[in-house]
């Protein structure tokens, strides 16, 4: 998957947004006056130009059905009716990001807003359900990880369109409804399906994932982690066994595929399972100019190591007659390095070493298929293989023998009536035999691979609550000559295309109903019947594929022969064809709503019957390769050599000499299995809410910046965007809420709504009302007011007259402002220009007054009297700053004098201080003196104390009762 | 001597347009002679109706004038007898537009719905939509109109406007 650096967020939201507020419909950041200016004067419209598919153009004159319009570009006046000109958008509209927002909706102006908007790098667009996108054919930064975490939690109109917010809209949807649901993507080869199918698991990987809180254990965290993981890998391998290049698409996708993504309650991941449709195998046999077989088959031959080339009897891409262009490399694509990405891919998987070797095997034997070549002997038409080398090797990769091989290409044993026998078989039917086994044994493998992939991506042990389910199909093909292949497609696409206008004429209803409007939608829907009815009605009468069905049971019936009786059972049909000339290219043509679908039924029995060597099937069937035998375990099913046999006929294979009615129903015809899986399909599509994407390929030289107009508008109309818009047209497509509408034409309507406090609703009612608008062209709902195509553009018309003459008026009153501010300053300057003249004139009368002299004279010496007075003033002053001045000497030194006194007191005092001290030191000496004589006495009256109560004792022993009174005697003394 | 310096306050209160007379309109028109031959320029002409408080358009103007070219509008000039009845026209069909018209117009600018447009986008409409005023038109116009949001309260601005 290629994520390109992408700078900060925002550098890259000019490729989201064109700016202002997402997703409402004015993206132009303020109001761009003078384009708006010129749409209103010009009166612009679209006119048919083959270059660009429509040109700009202003209206001249208008006589009734024809219209006289001016280029824009050339100035060319032109003619032209009035159905041929198509109204233009109002500025305000411009690349607006839902094309259903427009009030011009047609074809014009839908191919001008996704190519103003593809050319500013903004690829998505909304057109009401659907979301187009077209290829940038470049990387642009809108897939990283913190554009993925923008979008999250976002509801679609709060950010700019993207395949993120779809598949938000889809998860979100799925957790709070707990309903399944399904994004279709559909475009032509090279739109960029696969890439988006891609951005969807991408961004589904990534959101459901990192649910993950502490609350789960790590072990779980891993599983999940892993779980992942393998669902980007399937990708990958997916591509390399079923893309190939093509010569409008480097990786075109050769199948169709159903992605379903199954979630548990809480919105994890717990498994994946893939359903794939038609792959092209007859890709794998031959290719047209130019292009390549599946990327495997390079892979694997420039891949793998001298050691595996030498086990697979590997050669180089010019050895093998199946790739037809021999190696053709694929710019800035190295085979060899996808080869080893394919196999890590299929480790993270879960692929066995032996899994692997043994596809290789199987891809390698596809390849040795091609170089088996047989000759016509020369006596009668019977086949021979003449060398037997390519034989060998392919015997010897598919585990089989190669004499019982050799005997059931040349000589199968075949079921005549009730007995087999012997068949010899011509060079053409060996050579288709051979061919059709390789085709057969690349499809099986590839099945076989799908159902591996699901093996791995199932998680049994967690129940799915509900899934999100990723249909990449490709779209409608119409070619000059189409064949079944086309048919198959185009019935998906017609089923498909009924289901969306289904899910849109719900919607719509829904809508109107919340809305409380009574209008009866029609479903579109039922307009699609017919047309599958055509082609899948089992009976009464039978349908294209129930006829096919029916003639490859019938004896000796051609192709010619099903034509015949088709036209023969739908000849009257309304949306079948025949055309005039049986010998014209086409054999039949097919009205599907895309458009006119010219069929060619060459070997339509052929490729519905899928025939296959029976003999050779068994043999591979019992194949000592457990890996082969596997492959071809279901070999019961197949279309044998007993329902095929030789004809007159020039082709290889014609059907029908045998009683064959017999087995009628035991064998699945490549059209009953395709129609049983595309009604699986449906059915669960039908159980999901859909969402729609639409991938658009710019141009067919996969150049960035291209857009060719013609191209994109035939797949517009293929992809029912067209048609989209067209059934929008019947209702009332443009809707705006009743704020909005107030805010945006309250100029149109003065005076009608009243200043006071009013509702949206009572207000939006009393402006439509004084605007007097015809009751069939709105309608209006609880929240908003609907109204028909067109009546927008009118009412942005009006407004825009209305607000450039409300401005004009305004800057007249501007400019009377101004003018009347520097008028008055003019008026100023003027009176004080007045005032100036007055005192001049005044001053010379006054100059020769005499009176005025004198003064003039006297003046001066006023002056001088005035001065003494002022020294008298100064001087009084200095005297009584002289008198502070000595004031304060004295203080000083009567103060310096009491200073010095004091400092002497200081000194005595100190020398007292210290004599005091000496004599303290004295008397502390005696104490200490006295202090340890009187311990030294103490000690002797111990001394004494001790030697009495000795005396004592000794005392009392020799006289006990004088001791008595002497000892009472002591105690008195 | 004083009575000379009372003359000043007497002239401040001459500024009122409200009553002009044919001679006061000679007066006013006389101020816009800058040559002395008693004539003014055509461009000069709204301005002097402007200032005589009357709000024509400039298309309206230019249509009395004859639709001048923009060599004309300089170079050729126009007496007062010549000009009266063009100033009588305008005033006999006067801009009808009020208070309340300008406010419901530049109420649609108003993203907010608080009242207030952003000055730079009220500069856009002027200098771009209708007769797109010059950048020194629009600067005079809204000195001091703008809060330190850059946002201009309309009603205010719309007051502010018509208050002269």
């Amino acid at each position: 998957m290629s994520k390109p650096t992408g700078g900060g967020v925002n550098d890259v939201t000019h490729f989201l947004a064109s700016g202002g507020a997402p997703g409402s419909p004015t993206s132009n950041p303020m109001f761009s006056g003078a384009s708006q200016a010129d749409w209103a004067a010009k009166r612009l419209v679209w006119v048919p130009s083959d270059k660009h598919g429509f040109e700009s153009a202003s209206i001249r004159e208008e006589r009734g059905d024809e219209v006289e319009v001016e280029l824009t570009d050339s100035q060319r006046k032109v003619t032209l009716s009035r159905e041929e000109v198509q109204r233009m958008n109002p500025p305000h509209f411009s690349k607006v990001e839902d094309m259903a927002d427009l009030t011009c909706l047609n074809e014009a102006s839908v191919l001008h807003n996704l190519r103003e908007r593809y050319y500013s790098g903004l690829i998505y667009t909304y057109s009401g359900l659907f979301c187009v996108v077209v290829n940038p054919y470049k990387n642009l930064p809108i897939y990283t990880e913190s554009i993925v975490e923008m979008y999250r939690g976002k509801k679609r109109h709060e950010m700019p369109p993207h395949i993120y917010a779809i598949s938000e809209a889809a998860y979100r949807s799925m957790l709070q409804d707990r309903e399944d649901q399904a994004i279709l993507c559909t475009g032509e080869s090279g739109a960029g399906k696969t890439e988006n199918t891609k951005k969807v698991i991408q961004y589904l990987a990534h959101v459901a994932s990192s649910h993950k809180g502490g609350t789960l254990g790590r072990n779980k965290e891993a599983i999940q982690g892993e779980l992942e993981k393998q669902l980007l890998q399937a990708n990958p391998i997916l591509e390399a066994f079923g893309n190939a290049k093509t010569v409008k698409n480097d990786n075109s996708s050769r199948f169709g595929k159903f992605i379903r993504i199954n979630f548990d309650v809480a919105g994890y991941i717990v498994g994946a399972n893939i359903e794939t449709y038609l792959l092209e195998k007859s890709r794998a046999t031959r290719q047209a100019k130019d292009e390549r077989t599946f990327h495997i088959f390079y892979q694997m031959l420039c891949g793998t190591s001298d050691e595996t080339k030498a086990d697979l009897l590997l050669g180089t891409a010019d050895e093998y007659r199946f790739l037809s262009g021999g190696s053709i490399p694929v710019a800035g694509q190295s085979d060899s390095e996808n080869f080893t990405q394919t196999m890590d891919s299929m480790v993270i998987m879960g692929f066995t070493p032996e899994e692997s070797i043994s596809m290789l095997k199987v891809i390698s034997a596809v390849l040795q298929f091609g170089n088996i070549s047989f000759m016509k002997e020369k006596n009668h038409d019977q086949a021979s293989m003449p060398d037997n080398t390519a034989a060998q090797k392919l015997c010897h990769l598919l585990g089989i023998n190669v004499l019982e091989f050799t005997r059931a290409i040349l000589n199968p044993r075949i079921k005549v009536g009730r007995e087999y026998v012997q068949k010899a078989q011509t060079k053409e039917q060996a050579d288709f035999a051979v061919e059709a086994l390789a085709k057969a044994t690349y499809e099986r493998l590839f099945r076989w691979l799908v159902h591996r992939i699901n093996r791995a991506l199932d998680r049994r042990q967690r129940q799915g609550a509900s899934f999100i389910g990723i249909l990449d199909i490709a779209g409608f093909e119409i070619f000059q000559l189409n064949s079944f292949e086309q048919l198959c497609i185009n019935y998906t696409n017609e089923k498909l295309q009924q289901l969306f206008n289904h899910t849109m004429f719900i919607l719509e209803q829904e809508e109107y109903q919340r809305e409380g409007i009574e209008w009866n939608f029609i479903d579109f829907g039922l307009d699609l019947q017919p047309c599958i009815d055509l082609i899948e009605r089992p009976a009464h009468p039978p349908g294209v594929l129930a006829l096919l069905d029916e003639e490859c049971w019938f004896p000796r019936a051609t192709d010619r022969s099903f034509v015949e009786k088709l036209s023969a059972e739908q000849g009257s049909h309304p949306k079948f064809f025949k055309p005039k000339q049986p010998r014209g290219e086409a054999d039949f043509s097919i009205i599907h709503y895309a458009g006119k679908v010219d069929y060619k039924a060459h070997n339509w029995l052929v490729k519905n019957m899928d025939p296959l060597n029976d003999n050779v099937a068994s043999l591979v069937h019992q194949s000592s390769d457990h890996f082969v035998s596997e492959l071809w375990k279901e070999v019961d099913r197949i279309v044998g050599l007993d329902q095929v046999s030789s004809g007159e006929n020039s082709g290889p294979v014609n059907f029908g000499a045998s009683g064959l009615k017999t087995k009628k129903g035991m064998f699945r015809t490549v059209g009953q299995l395709y129609k049983e899986s595309l009604t699986k399909l449906m059915a669960t599509l039908r159980n999901t809410n859909p969402n729609f994407l639409r991938c658009i390929i710019p141009n067919h030289e996969k150049r960035a910046g291209k857009l060719s107009p013609n191209l994109v508008l035939d797949q517009l109309r293929c992809n029912g965007v067209l048609e989209g818009i067209r059934i929008c047209r019947q209702g009332f497509p443009n809707r705006i809420p009743f704020q909005e509408f107030r805010q945006r034409y309250e100029i149109l309507t003065p005076n009608a709504i009243p200043r006071t406090f009013m509702d949206g609703k009572q207000a939006s009612e009393l402006m439509i009302r004084a605007l007097e608008l015809d009751h069939n062209l709105f309608r209006v709902g609880q929240s908003k007011v609907f109204f028909r195509a067109g009546v927008l553009a009118h009412l942005e018309e009006e407004r825009d007259l209305k607000i450039t003459d409300t401005i004009i008026r305004f800057q007249s009153a501007s400019r009377g402002y101004l003018a009347r501010k520097s008028f008055i300053k003019k008026q100023q300057q003027l009176s004080a220009l007045r005032v100036m003249q007055r005192n001049c004139s005044a001053y010379l009368k006054l100059r020769n007054w005499q009176w005025w002299r004198l003064f003039t004279k006297v003046k001066p010496l006023l002056q001088v009297t005035r001065q003494d007075e002022e020294i008298q003033v100064r001087e009084s002053e200095l005297q009584k700053a002289k008198d502070n001045l000595t004031q304060v000497e004295q203080d000083y030194t009567d103060l310096d004098k009491k200073h010095a006194q004091l400092i002497e007191e200081k000194s005595v005092l100190a020398d007292q201080l210290q004599a005091e001290a000496e004599l303290f030191a004295e008397a502390e000496e005696m104490r200490a003196r006295l202090a340890s004589r009187k311990q030294e006495l103490e000690e002797v009256i111990g001394e004494l104390e001790s030697r009495l109560e000795e005396e004592d004792e000794r005392a009392v022993k020799l006289f006990p009762a004088a001791c008595y009174d002497w000892n009472k005697n002591l105690h008195f003394i | 001597l004083i009575a000379h310096y009372q003359s000043l306050p007497q002239a401040a209160s001459f500024t009122q347009a409200a009553s002009f007379t044919p001679v006061n309109y000679r007066e006013a028109f006389g101020l816009f002679d800058r040559v002395g031959d008693n004539k003014v320029a055509y461009n000069q002409v709204a301005d002097i109706m402007r200032a005589l408080g009357q709000n024509p358009t400039n298309k309206e103007v230019n249509r009395l004038l004859g639709m001048p070219s923009a060599d004309d509008m300089t170079a050729k000039r126009v007496e007062f007898e010549g000009f009266l009845p063009m100033l009588q026209t305008i005033i006999n069909s006067p801009n009808k537009a009020g208070y309340d018209d300008y406010v419901e117009g530049l109420r649609v600018f108003d993203k907010e719905g608080n009242g207030t447009v952003m000055g730079a986008e009220l500069r856009i409409v002027l200098s771009t939509l209708g007769e797109k005023m010059s950048a020194d038109e629009i600067d005079a116009l809204m000195a001091g109109q703008e809060d330190e949001n850059g946002c201009v309260n309309y009603e205010t601005f719309v007051k502010h406007i018509m208050s002269v």
